[in-house]
């Protein structure tokens, strides 16, 4: 293969990891962020952590895996990129941290008090999470990877993107919940809607942000040594089929609306 | 070296490397601690789990779920210091990524998309998945979890190794590209590493498994055949995981840096030759690494295995006898004072590994003041205050779990708990507190 195809396909995983963080982190960030919302009282939380727990592991590594193939195929970009962007992955950072620990930790000792800490560490977290892609994603809309969105745009676009998460994770809610729960998370399909409906629709408009910021990068200028590409392409492209699988796998085994609490 | 081969972006504050070299130290250390106990404990679960489904037998799987607890809850906390992990290379040493990414950004990619997507797919499925799965499917699942932890450092040391001593590259435009994959695969600085970490990781969890178990003999608990068992698997496992230790440590000596084992042995004449030498290859510049750090963190290294060393062959001749692993009391206390050995050794190890490399941040090709993201110290002060005190809590917390956790014994919750009973139990659907 020469370099231009190894590049193009390079981009080609980026985007397709990327997109797929969006879409399935952004179900269960969104979730999360709305989860006082829809669950009142310490047992409905749980039932609504429990909905995404099975997968928020499986999801977030899609980011890692995005963060792995910037490095490896655009290391230039991905230096670039983090340092410049700085003040706004700190705090995305953080609140994944504070976000998962609450997650992890919530069943792990006993007390209310304990719970309603955790809890409160998945609500921000997830919120602090959101809008810190809303905020980098002004900035690289725009193309500017290495100075960080600032004035009401910026502001605004925050806003928007935190709302898309939100909706998503309402719509992902409406497929995966049962009982009050549930009621709470038809709110924006109606009673006549199909949740599906209203998470294929987000789902394609989360895929969305990270390619169309994506088309304003350097990408392919900042490609990495055709030897590198070389060899790791096409070790990407092997396994990246069994990934799927594997995901694919999981999805089927808890596809069923929780009922009941789970570990988390 | 030419000063047009250096990040591009101009010099960051003195002020802003020392911030962004403290918190790459703190937060790699701290996530090691974690990474330390789960690698080793990951492997003793799994083995747990294959000698429990191999015979059925119901202590052996009550064994898998305590003990699995305890490494989940470790996990856990390890996985979210990790994200950190990853990402700080950009954050801060842009520099690093800039003239190197071509070579150590490709072992990153590969660490995260071979090993830990695969890892985190599987050990949510195992978690989840306790009583869905046939049971040697559910088996497959923590050694498919535990194997891609193995991948994991080793490509985590690739990337080390590259740093530490630097092979199969070729410049090319000012940047290092892959001039032999293999080579750099193959870096006798990764697979030493990998050896002695991967023993190390056994050794802190065998350390782990006897302390906890040492606490329930100590206390008499009813529990006296599951923590009987349990100590001596830790016993077993701890005096041949030291010596292969032990062993890829010596053997890394002999492949070592010239002027780090000048300076760990106290060698002036050898500093000051090895000095010399590298201002007419470089230019002037201090090339001695800080003889505090690097001579106290391996002298300190050395003492830890060496105590562990005494307290491992005690530990294996005791453990022979039944009479002497439940009722030497002061043993149990021995060996519960005795958990965080490894650890002191294992961040000692690092101490000595890392600092004895500087001023390098690639061994004889980039120095660390030219790796640093130009960021104010204002920003790097905030992200290290943030990290840190994130990272500190987090420590905390899990050990406050895991003592909590080590101390109850096993349970009937938690992990592997059948949640299709708990739907049947009606005391169960009042409240979540027997969670």
């Amino acid at each position: 293969m020469d370099t231009s195809t190894l590049e193009t396909l390079a981009v080609g995983l980026l985007a397709f990891f990327a997109a797929g963080y969006f879409v399935l982190g952004g179900a269960d960030i969104g979730t999360g962020m709305l989860a006082p919302y829809l669950g009142r009282g310490d047992g409905e939380r749980r039932l609504v952590l429990t909905s995404f727990a099975p997968f928020f592991l499986g999801n977030e590594v899609w980011l890692v895996a995005t963060a792995g193939l910037l490095i490896g195929c655009f290391p230039e970009l991905e230096g670039e990129l983090l340092s410049g962007q700085f003040a706004v992955v700190v705090p995305l950072l953080a609140g994944w941290v504070v976000r998962d620990a609450g997650l992890w930790l919530r069943g792990r000792a006993g007390g209310s008090w304990w719970r309603a800490g955790c809890d409160t560490a998945v609500v921000c977290g997830s919120w602090a999470v959101a809008l810190a892609w809303g905020w980098l994603l002004a900035a690289l809309f725009t193309g500017s990877a290495d100075t960080t969105a600032s004035g009401p745009v910026a502001l605004l676009t925050a806003l928007a993107v935190a709302a898309l998460f939100a909706a998503h994770g309402l719509g992902f809610a409406a497929m995966r919940l049962t009982g009050d729960p549930y009621a709470r998370a038809r709110v924006l399909v109606g009673r006549g809607g199909r949740p599906w409906q209203s998470f294929a629709l987000t789902g394609a408009l989360m895929a969305a942000l990270p390619l169309s910021a994506g088309v304003a990068l350097p990408l392919t200028e900042s490609a990495a040594d055709g030897t590198t590409l070389a060899f790791l392409v096409p070790a990407l492209l092997v396994v990246t089929p069994l990934l799927l699988a594997v995901q694919a796998w999981t999805w089927h085994t808890f596809r069923h609306r929780v009922t009941r609490p789970s570990y988390i | 070296m030419d000063p047009s081969l250096t990040f591009a972006s101009g010099p960051a504050a003195p002020e802003t490397l020392d911030l962004a070299r403290l918190q790459f130290a703190l937060t790699a250390g701290g996530h090691f601690l974690f990474v330390a106990l789960t690698l080793g404990l990951a492997t003793l679960v799994a083995c747990l789990q294959t000698r429990a489904t191999l015979s059925g037998s119901v202590l052996h799987a009550r064994m898998v779920r305590f003990w699995g607890q305890l490494y989940v809850i470790n996990y856990a906390v390890g996985i979210v210091t990790g994200i950190v992990m990853e990402f700080q290379f950009g954050l801060s040493w842009s520099g690093l990524t800039h003239y190197a990414g071509d070579v150590f950004g490709a072992s990153m990619a590969l660490e995260t998309v071979v090993a830990f997507f695969v890892e985190s797919t599987f050990l949510g499925l195992w978690i989840f998945g306790w009583h869905r799965f046939n049971r040697w499917v559910h088996l497959a699942l923590i050694w498919v979890v535990t194997l891609t932890a193995y991948a994991s450092a080793y490509w985590i040391l690739v990337a080390n190794g590259f740093l530490n001593n630097p092979v199969g590259y070729r410049e090319s435009g000012g940047r290092l590209v892959i001039g032999d994959a293999a080579a750099v695969f193959t870096n006798p600085s990764t697979l030493l590493a990998f050896g002695h970490i991967v023993a190390g990781a056994l050794l802190t969890a065998g350390f782990f498994m006897a302390g906890v178990s040492a606490y329930h003999l100590f206390k008499r608990s009813p529990e006296w055949e599951f923590f009987g068992r349990s100590l001596r698997i830790g016993v077993f496992v701890s005096l041949p995981a030291l010596f292969v230790a032990a062993a890829f440590g010596g053997v890394q000596f002999t492949v070592m840096q010239p002027m780090k084992e000048a300076v760990f042995s106290s060698k002036a004449a050898e500093v000051a030759r090895l000095q010399a030498d590298m201002v007419a290859r470089f230019g002037p510049g201090d090339y001695v690494p800080s003889e505090a750090w690097t001579r106290g963190a391996g002298i300190l290294m050395l003492l830890a295995f060496a105590l562990m060393m005494y307290l491992c062959i005690a530990g294996f001749v005791l453990a022979c006898f039944k009479r002497t692993v439940y009722r030497f009391r002061l043993w149990h206390l021995a060996l519960m004072a005795a958990v965080p050995l490894p650890y002191v050794a294992v961040i000692s190890g690092w101490v000595f590994r890392e600092a004895g490399r500087q001023p390098w941040v690639v061994y004889g090709l980039l120095k660390t003041e030219d790796a640093v993201s130009s960021v104010s110290p204002g920003a790097m002060r905030t992200s290290l205050i943030v990290f840190t005190s994130l990272f500190a809590l987090l420590a905390a917390v899990n050990v406050w779990l895991l003592v909590r956790h080590a101390r109850v014994g096993p349970v009937d919750r938690g992990l592997g708990h059948d949640e299709r009973a708990a739907e049947r139990d009606p005391a169960d659907s009042l409240a979540a507190a027997s969670y």
